[in-house]
């Protein structure tokens, strides 16, 4: 099987790479920052390539798009993201825009363009990390929850669409998980043990897209989250702006 | 509350050149307030085109989201407008067709107009909106709650507006009133804008009048959101405000 993962240097992304080159799959892993990958290209012996794209910007995801052309993928995960955490009106209008293109443009941008190009193998599958914040409101981070709620209806929206195309779709609503991006962006105090470990969720999403969910929640957190947001939404988002808003020091993008 | 009280209010409505924006500047406008319209086009008569003194007319295209929310800032300080008692976002575009045939131009403009245009207004609006706890109503779509095959990228904008919406109404909940509007399928010519011809479907949607009104029912009403369905359309007939209201 060959994967293409975004986002693979840190985190998610990168237990996600680690774990389909322990399988024996082949993975093309592209972040913005391919140093970190460097060990498991030259480990994995050619199975692991890596290939460094921008995701803000337009350009060099299109010159990725068109470099893909002769590649053929069993799975894309659309794992990489970044956030803005702080009031609303503290956070310039610059960060919303990156916030934004990489968030929802790039993954929408390279979804479709790779069923177009025809990049996708039969019965291949691609998935989209939106957040538990679909389920709960995530005052102090309102733009990213933005962008994980247009992703969450995305992914809805072309699963028939690209079933056509012989292209599956799995979206995944993480909850906290314990990474140098919930380090970043967490406010001071929040409990790090109550994250989820990527090694964990990588194996939780790989498992997910080999079978027929649609939608994942992984884990206890996840899944109360959603039936929380789902019963008491009002209640749910209350306690988000307990837990995170009314706690927010400095903002951070 | 004061703003209840029926007085002049000042009221900014974004695509207010055709379909639902022009009825609901219109709508306000003949109940005495003061309204600036926004669109992408050139009008060089407001007066003209609008039929009522008190709408004030500016070119913000929105596909240049950080550009259109300055140009609508600089024109309510131009105004002399100490405070703005309700926003409604609502110009918006679309794209349909196989999400696979989408273009990453059309995907980015899509994005552009309807999602990082209202974020970045928002942002500007708030100083203004903060005097008198003003209303922030932004313009989705039902099209969020089970999405849409032809208008992926469409849907997606519009449940972003949903996520931000739901958000930042916690947040701003001491200072101004955020809340999201669902239209359901109605009679503009935004279908035909986006070149899909709705033939017999036409009969199953809300005529836009009854939408515009009920969207100002929901308004008065600030509920945090609200899904204007045909059912909720025949609910708002006798819903009509009196001069000075919202
Ligand atoms: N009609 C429906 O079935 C339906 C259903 C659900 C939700 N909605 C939503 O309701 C709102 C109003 O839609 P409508 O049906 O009244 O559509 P409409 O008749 O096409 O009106 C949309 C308005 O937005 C303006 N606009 C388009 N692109 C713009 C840009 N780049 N910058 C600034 N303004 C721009 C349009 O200007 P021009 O006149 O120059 O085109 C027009 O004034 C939209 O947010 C739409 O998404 C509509």
């Amino acid at each position: 099987m060959r994967a293409l993962i975004t986002g693979a240097a840190h985190g998610l992304g990168r237990a996600l790479t680690e774990e389909l080159l322990e399988q024996g799959h082949e993975v093309l892993a592209v972040d913005r920052d391919t140093e970190p990958l460097d060990d498991l290209a030259v480990k994995s012996r050619g199975a692991c390539s890596v290939q460094l794209v921008d995701l803000a910007n337009p350009n060099s995801l299109e010159r990725m798009l068109v470099g893909l052309w002769e590649q053929k993928f069993d799975l894309v995960i659309l794992n990489a993201g970044i956030s803005a955490s702080g009031k609303f009106e503290d956070i310039p209008s610059a960060a919303y825009a990156k916030l934004i293109a990489v968030n929802l443009q790039a993954p929408l941008v390279l979804a479709s363009g790779l069923v177009r190009r025809g990049a996708m193998n039969n019965k291949s599958k691609i998935v989209f990390i939106s957040s538990l914040s679909h389920a709960v409101g995530y005052p102090g981070a309102s733009v990213y929850a933005a962008t994980k709620d247009a992703i969450a209806t995305y992914a809805k929206s072309v699963r028939k669409p690209f079933r056509k195309h012989g292209v599956g779709v799995l979206t995944v609503f993480p909850g906290p998980i314990q990474t140098d991006h919930a380090d970043r962006y967490a406010p001071p105090g929040a409990k790090a043990s109550r994250r989820m470990e990527p090694e964990v969720l990588a194996k939780l999403i790989l498992k997910a897209s080999t079978g027929k969910t649609s939608e994942l929640y992984p884990g206890l957190t996840a899944y109360f989250g959603k039936l929380y947001g789902r019963f008491a939404p009002q209640m749910a988002t209350k306690s988000m702006r307990k837990a995170i808003y009314e706690k927010l020091e400095d903002p951070v993008y | 509350m004061a703003k209840n009280e029926p007085r002049q209010h000042t009221i900014l409505i974004t695509g207010a050149t055709d379909g639902i924006g022009l009825l609901l500047a219109r709508a306000y406008a003949e109940r005495g307030h003061r309204i600036l319209a926004t669109g992408r086009r050139m009008i060089a008569d407001d007066m003209a085109y609008f039929g009522l003194p008190n709408i004030t007319y500016i070119r913000a295209d929105q596909s240049d989201p950080k550009q259109a929310a300055q140009r609508i800032a600089t024109a309510m300080y131009n105004l002399g407008w100490k405070q703005l008692d309700l926003a409604v976002l609502n110009g918006a575009t679309g794209w349909t067709g196989d999400p696979a045939a989408e273009t990453p131009d059309e995907i980015r403009k899509q994005i552009d107009i309807n999602l990082t245009a209202p974020i970045l207004l928002s942002q500007a609006l708030g100083p203004w909106l903060f005097v008198n706890g003003g209303k922030l109503a932004l313009i989705g779509s039902t099209a969020i709650v089970k999405g849409q095959g032809a208008f992926a990228t469409y849907a997606a904008t519009k449940a972003g507006l949903d996520g931000f919406a739901r958000s930042l109404r916690s947040e701003w909940q001491d200072r101004a009133e955020v809340m999201i509007i669902h239209p359901g399928p109605t009679r503009t010519g935004m279908h035909k804008k986006v070149g899909l011809n709705l033939g017999a479907a036409k009969a199953f949607f809300m005529s836009p009048k009854r939408a515009a009104k009920a969207i100002q029912r929901a308004i008065r009403k600030g509920d945090g959101k609200r899904f204007v369905t045909r059912g909720y359309g025949w609910g708002s007939i006798f819903a009509s405000a009196k001069e000075g209201q919202l």
